[in-house]
């Protein structure tokens, strides 16, 4: 009897087992199937001309998309990264119970907001009713709500990672909390808070659904003015140029996606090290 | 210059339970106040009230009174409170990614001191109060936390009085030191008295006869007896406080 019981219960956790090994190999699959896929296409498609060609020219290139990239990263970064770290400081630091409730709250809600939600309300919004038409500047806003709520909450997390005993200490010392915030306590939350933008830069550049109704598409280099211009971008040479019939439009498209995996690839090494860091000085 | 500190009717509580119950004190300006007690009995939350730390804690309440000298410490700022009245904690907490030299000079810029000669002379004078200068002075840059956990104690003593205060709280200071610091500390605390008004928590009785003028036993959240050190260890009234330091029990 209990034998049989045993050999059912050894029995249960082999198929359990199994089931997480078959679903881990699934994933795992997948995803060397994404990225064998786009490092052998891209690696053979790329060509060093390609970063200094638009897409119109001949050859045809990525500069225009590359640039335009980078041009609504760094608006957002610039928008997102001060409101984030502030937003997070001010949750983990100063916030009544309730105001930091209400704002943890609608970071959670904007971060489930599907982009192309996102991407639509920008463009009702900053396109059509604020008459910026497809822009660099709604591009960037609407990146700042995909990415804000990544480095809010982060910020907010490595904070909270700082041992009481450190904020006594400054608070022993006769520091307000603004004094002991700024003269002590985000230093060891430093690097917590780098990964979070880090990692909010490499969603924001992946992103395509809410660029579509708000940035545009440019098939020229940008000219950096903030509205009325529209922009290039390398997602959406991934998105749409895949499903032309041509093999040179494959080829940006691989190039396209390579690019993207590369950067995204490096802003994930840096995370790493910065983390690594942290935890080696305990 | 230090001033006596007066306690008088202090409760405090942790959410709804009330931890300290009423107490009464009055701690003389430049001796060494001694709290001694088992563990859980309060003396750190009464510590902390001194300094108004106590109601930094979510949930945390304080009622009752403390002067300092004849400034009623509950009517001024918290911050001024603390600037007056330094602490050293259990634990040491340096700051951890700040150098020796800025752990010290940090509370000194912040009251305004900015010129550098200065600032090295009075950083200099801290860690000579607290005798570590001699191991740390080829080492100033280098961050706190490659000093010992000894080290980092003294380091901690030396910011606290770095600032001048008034008074100074040692919540267990030397609990986490080995022998030899432990007698730094001790000798340290004997110069500091002249001044500064010192309260010191300790679990070590032999500590607390070598160091302080005056000693007060707690229990569950009450002072059971306060006097001057000589009469709590040969002669306590309460027999509780006799149980207590013969070991009978806590
Ligand atoms: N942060 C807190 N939240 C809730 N209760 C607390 C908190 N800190 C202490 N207490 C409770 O208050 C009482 C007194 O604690 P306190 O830390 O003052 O004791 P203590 O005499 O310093 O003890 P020890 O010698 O162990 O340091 C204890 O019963 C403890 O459980
Ligand atoms: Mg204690």
């Amino acid at each position: 009897m209990r034998t049989a019981h045993s050999r059912w219960r050894k029995w249960q956790a082999n198929v359990g087992w199994g089931a997480s090994w078959l679903a881990t190999a699934l994933v795992l699959f997948g995803l060397a199937d994404l990225v064998i896929t786009i490092v052998g296409r891209g690696a053979v498609s790329f060509r060093w001309s390609m970063l200094t060609h638009v897409i119109q020219s001949t050859p045809s290139g990525l500069q225009n998309a590359i640039l335009g990239t980078l041009e609504l990263v760094v608006l957002a970064t610039l928008m997102a990264a001060p409101l984030g770290i502030l937003g997070g400081v001010y949750v983990s630091e100063f916030a009544p119970l309730q105001v930091a409730k209400t704002i943890r709250f609608l970071t959670e809600v904007l971060s489930g907001v599907p982009s192309i939600v996102v991407g639509y309300f920008g463009y009702l919004l900053m396109v059509l009713a604020w008459g910026w038409k497809f822009s660099a500047l709604a591009g960037g806003f609407a990146l700042t709500v995909i990415m804000l709520p990544y480095i809010l909450r982060n910020t907010e997390a490595s904070l909270q990672q700082v041992p009481l005993s450190l904020r006594e200490a400054a608070w022993g010392l006769g520091m307000t909390r603004f004094q002991a915030i700024s003269r002590v306590i985000w230093r060891p939350a430093a690097s917590g808070m780098a990964t979070g933008v880090l990692m909010a830069i490499a969603i924001g550049m992946g992103e395509t659904a809410p660029l579509l109704y708000t940035a545009g598409w440019s098939s020229v280099n940008p000219n950096f003015q903030l509205v009325h211009s529209q922009v290039g971008y390398l997602t959406y040479v991934v998105w749409t140029y895949i499903e032309q019939p041509y093999e040179s439009a494959h080829q940006l498209a691989y190039s396209a996606a390579f690019l993207l995996l590369l950067v995204v690839l490096f802003i994930n090494v840096v995370v790493r090290a910065l983390l690594t860091r942290r935890s080696l000085r305990g | 210059m230090s001033q006596p500190i007066s306690v008088h009717n202090l409760k405090a509580w942790y959410g709804t339970q009330l931890t300290l119950k009423s107490v009464d004190m009055e701690l003389p300006a430049s001796q060494v106040t001694a709290i001694i007690g088992p563990s859980g009995c309060g003396k750190s939350t009464f510590i902390r009230c001194l300094n108004r730390l106590h109601e930094t804690l979510p949930g945390a309440r304080v009622e009752g009174d403390v002067h300092l000298g004849t400034q009623d410490l509950y009517k001024v700022d918290p911050v001024d409170v603390r600037r007056m009245i330094g602490m050293v904690f259990q634990k040491p907490n340096p700051f951890p990614t700040l150098s020796i030299f800025d752990n010290i000079a940090l509370g000194l810029r912040l009251g305004g001191v900015h010129n550098r000669g200065q600032l090295r002379e009075a950083v200099e004078r801290s860690l000579q109060m607290a005798a570590l200068w001699g191991e740390v002075k080829d080492r100033l840059s280098e961050p706190a936390t490659s000093l010992s956990g000894g080290q980092q104690q003294r380091l901690c003593i030396a910011r606290a009085i770095a600032v001048q205060p008034e008074v100074l709280l040692m919540d267990e200071p030397a609990s986490a030191l080995d022998p030899v610091s432990t007698l730094r500390v001790e000798e340290l605390v004997e110069q500091l008295k002249d001044t500064y008004t010192i309260v010191i928590v300790t679990h070590n009785m032999q500590q607390a006869a070598r160091v302080a003028d005056e000693t007060a036993f707690f229990l569950n959240g009450e002072v059971v007896e306060f006097a001057d050190t000589t009469t709590i260890f040969t002669n306590p009234t309460d027999k509780r406080t006799e149980d207590y330091i013969t070991g009978r029990f806590g």
